[in-house]
């Protein structure tokens, strides 16, 4: 072994390199202070490792970059821990970079010879910076699709070549296959070449110059790289690495649902760490002085500062200026991003929309397991589904007077705004027809028989013809017999009827109907019959059992086929039919030509329930 | 390398420095190996992990081609296409092709059915008519009508697949694709 060893190094030379390398004396000993760098080179060599693994599964293109970090994440052999890695190695990388940065501006490290290496920092600074941006893209998520738009129209913002330089960056005019290629080029090409390079010069002027040590460790006894430095080193990557392999288990590398442009994600946001960047572009203030000004002057202006600390450190008060600048510039930062982190936990609205984005990941992850995912990509899945369609569509065309079980569908309450002794104020917009969270349930129908006021209260707030439908005949029928149908002894009988409307709609939902309870329900329609009294009129009376939308007449809605598919979307298509409520009382608008079938489709699927489930 | 050995000899804190070499080289391994083995067992996924190439078939795997009545009486084969819904990786691809098969009827709707894959190296053998053979055109293997090689250059005969008949007359194939260039027929 010994001999192969001097083999190589006659012809190497390596042992002069490693003893070089590794017996680097350090004034005043090993101490944990100084590992900030180490980790830091250590997080980067896991993201190269991590980062090839990846890359040899990864496909960039709008229709599969999604679609391969799902199979990446959900499918493949332990790709859930080698994304994770890679993705919270990221994050600790920047936490490792603001702790390395403090040591050095605290140690005074920038000063005279170091202050080229002072730059070089900075230079890997902004590389670092530079990767984590277009990483946040790669997986074309909604999340990191729209947080990496905001970056690129700021460089759109650049004042003389910021069209161009934005069209460069996207490979053209808007989002697309080539933003990809191009993110992915600088990702995992570009950028990691420029940070080994410089890194290589950053630990070689290191070296050359050796670490800073304060004036009462250079009285010490000098210790050795090896093995006490490289001890402390070691632990503290060990640390990192726990740290990192903590939140991957705990968490998980989030995949948000595929990108769609046509879908503004209305929760857009940076990665945490450029959170306060992007609270302090929405001050106001801020805003009045253009984007050109907060996003690119105020933090080119910051970044002058901190190139010139050397200079600056050289006067009198100059270090401690120096790092009082560091702690106001962290505090500023950690205060910024506390704001921004307080107000989105505030605004119902925002954390909707990140509900949304979560659940369509939970979804497209869903069907694309049980469905595969067709050649015209993930997000063809979510079109095609009416769960998660369904709701959109409602927020679209219902919500302005339904609600749905007290929301939009998407979970945000409509709002308007009022103005009260001159000042501006978001009130809830007051429903003005019936919330159709339960619509067509046994629920929804024991309540209208029983209580058909609650249930079409909200028609109170749209005016006269509404007041009209609250004292209509089954508004008026209900009150004469809701408190027979409510007595003990007829519960059955309520049940069976309810049974007998619900097992009219057919939904598939809903069933198993019970038979016997159906033909008794039946009888009670027809005849009014109940187990203690009876109606003062049956709803046959009024209610004809006929095919959809061939009703009795005017104002009095085919029961047949009741909130059933077909039922459903006739009724919405045209709800003024003579079948349904007739235009003398009808309130609601018809949709049809206003929404195309393929969307009815999906709603009233939605609506009945009929969409997949996983068993 | 042998770092240790480059510590001056007389070191005070010998026992001390041990430790602190083990120390740093059990972490060191730690760190540089933990990333370093998941992504290996990531890119070893191929291996790892049994995939589906198609989805469609019947609960064993069997797909339909044709019907006895489409078949010839006398043994002479037909080249079908399977059709099935192909996976690649994400993908699922509807009603597509997913391989070709020679199949032969005989006497009593006896069939049997050859994967047209050579096992010599890929290519897709083609039946010859006027010699009854069947032929590749890659190396020149040679096939007898039974799938027995008429020479050397494939190491065994013309896969065969299985096959079974429903009482409807249809016929229906199980699909496989078996290694290349090796004697023993294994599925791959
Ligand atoms: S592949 Fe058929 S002879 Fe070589």
């Amino acid at each position: 072994m010994n001999s192969l060893l001097d083999w190589l190094d006659v012809r190497t030379g390596y042992k002069a390199l490693v003893h070089e390398a590794l017996n680097e004396p350090i004034p005043g000993g090993a101490k944990w202070k100084y590992v900030w760098g180490s980790t830091l080179t250590f997080v980067f060599a896991v993201q190269v490792i991590t980062g090839f693994f990846l890359w040899s599964a990864y496909s960039p293109s709008t229709l599969t970059a999604w679609e391969s970090v799902y199979y990446i994440q959900h499918v493949m052999s332990f790709g859930w821990l080698v994304r994770g890695i890679h993705h919270f190695a990221a994050q600790a990388m920047m936490v490792l970079l603001g702790l390395h940065f403090m040591q050095v501006v605290i140690a005074g490290a920038y000063r005279a010879p170091r202050e080229v290496n002072f730059w070089l920092g900075l230079v890997l600074l902004q590389i670092v910076l530079g990767l984590s941006l277009t990483g946040y893209l790669l997986p074309w998520d909604q999340k990191g699709y729209y947080a990496t738009k905001v970056a690129t129209n700021i460089v759109g913002v650049t004042p003389v070549i910021g069209p161009q330089l934005q069209q460069i960056a996207q490979g053209g005019t808007t989002y697309g296959h080539h933003t990809l290629t191009r993110f992915f080029a600088l990702h995992a090409g570009v950028l990691p070449a420029l940070l080994v390079g410089f890194l290589a010069l950053h630990i070689y002027v290191f070296r050359r110059h050796g670490i800073t040590v304060s004036e009462a460790d250079q009285k010490k006894p000098i210790g050795k790289f090896w093995p006490d430095q490289v001890l402390m080193d070691a632990v503290a990557c060990l640390g990192v690495l726990a740290t990192i392999l903590f939140f991957t288990v705990w968490k998980g590398a989030e995949l948000t649902g595929p990108a769609d442009a046509s879908e503004a994600y209305s929760a857009a946001r940076p990665e945490w760490y450029f959170l306060f960047l992007f609270r302090f572009l929405k001050f106001e203030e801020v805003d009045k002085l253009g984007l050109v000004f907060g996003a690119l002057y105020v933090p080119g202006a910051i970044m002058g500062v901190i190139a010139l600390m050397p200079f600056i450190g050289k006067w009198k008060l100059g270090h401690r200026f120096n790092i009082a600048f560091t702690f106001a510039l962290l505090a500023g930062a950690a205060f910024l991003t506390a704001i921004a982190l307080k107000e989105d936990s505030a605004d119902k609205n925002y954390q909707a929309a990140v509900h949304m984005a979560e659940f369509e990941g939970h979804r497209a992850v869903e069907l694309a397991r049980e469905f595969g995912i067709p050649s015209t990509g993930a997000l063809s899945l979510l079109k095609e589904d009416a769960l998660i369609q369904g709701p959109k569509l409602f927020a679209r065309h219902c919500a302005s007077c339904h609600r749905y079980n007290g929301h939009n569908g998407l979970d945000q309450v409509p709002m308007r705004e009022v103005e009260e002794n001159g000042e501006k104020k978001q009130v809830e917009e007051l429903a003005t027809a019936a919330d159709l969270g339960e619509f067509g349930s046994r629920n929804w129908i024991t309540k209208v028989l029983t209580d058909y006021h609650t249930t079409f209260a909200p028609l109170k707030n749209s005016g006269e013809r509404g007041e009209r439908f609250l004292q209509g005949e089954m508004a008026e029928w209900v009150k004469d017999n809701a408190e027979t149908l409510k007595k003990p002894e007829n519960a059955d009988s309520l049940k069976s009827l309810v049974e007998f409307l619900v097992a009219e709609g057919g939904r598939e939902e809903l069933q198993p109907f019970d038979p016997a309870l159906v033909e008794a329900g039946k009888a009670i329609f027809k005849s009014g019959q109940l187990a203690n009294g009876s109606f003062t009129s049956n709803c046959a009376d009024c209610h004809t059992l006929a095919s959809v939308g061939e009703g009795a007449g005017p104002g009095y809605p085919t029961l047949t086929g009741y909130a059933g598919k077909v039922w459903l979307t006739e009724f919405i298509k045209n709800p003024a039919h003579d079948g349904f409520y007739g235009s003398e009382r009808n309130l609601m608008p018809g949709f049809e030509g206003k929404i195309s079938d393929k969307e009815l489709k999906l709603l009233v699927d939605w609506m009945v329930g009929d969409y997949f489930r996983k068993k | 390398m042998e770092p240790s050995s480059s510590l001056p000899p007389d070191q005070p804190t010998a026992r001390r420095n041990f430790l602190a070499v083990a120390g740093s080289l059990v972490a060191g391994a730690i760190v540089s190996l933990t990333p370093l083995m998941a992504g290996l067992a990531f890119f070893l996924d191929p291996v790892l992990r049994k995939k589906e190439t198609f989805k469609g078939g019947d609960a064993d795997g069997f797909l339909p081609v044709t019907t006895l009545s489409e078949l010839p009486d006398d043994g002479t084969p037909l080249r079908f296409a399977l059709l099935a819904d192909k996976v690649d990786a994400w993908n699922q691809f509807k009603n597509q092709s997913i391989g070709t098969v020679y199949l032969r009827k005989f006497e009593g709707n006896q069939v049997i059915a050859f994967n047209d894959t050579c096992p010599h190296l890929g290519c897709k053998v083609d039946y010859q008519e006027a010699s009854q053979t069947f032929l590749c055109p890659c190396h020149a293997s040679a096939f007898k009508l039974d799938g027995e090689r008429m020479n050397h250059i494939p190491p065994r005969n013309l896969d065969t697949l299985e096959v079974k008949t429903d009482s409807n007359g249809k016929v229906w194939v199980k699909y496989q694709d078996f290694q290349c260039g090796v004697e023993k027929k294994g599925a791959v």
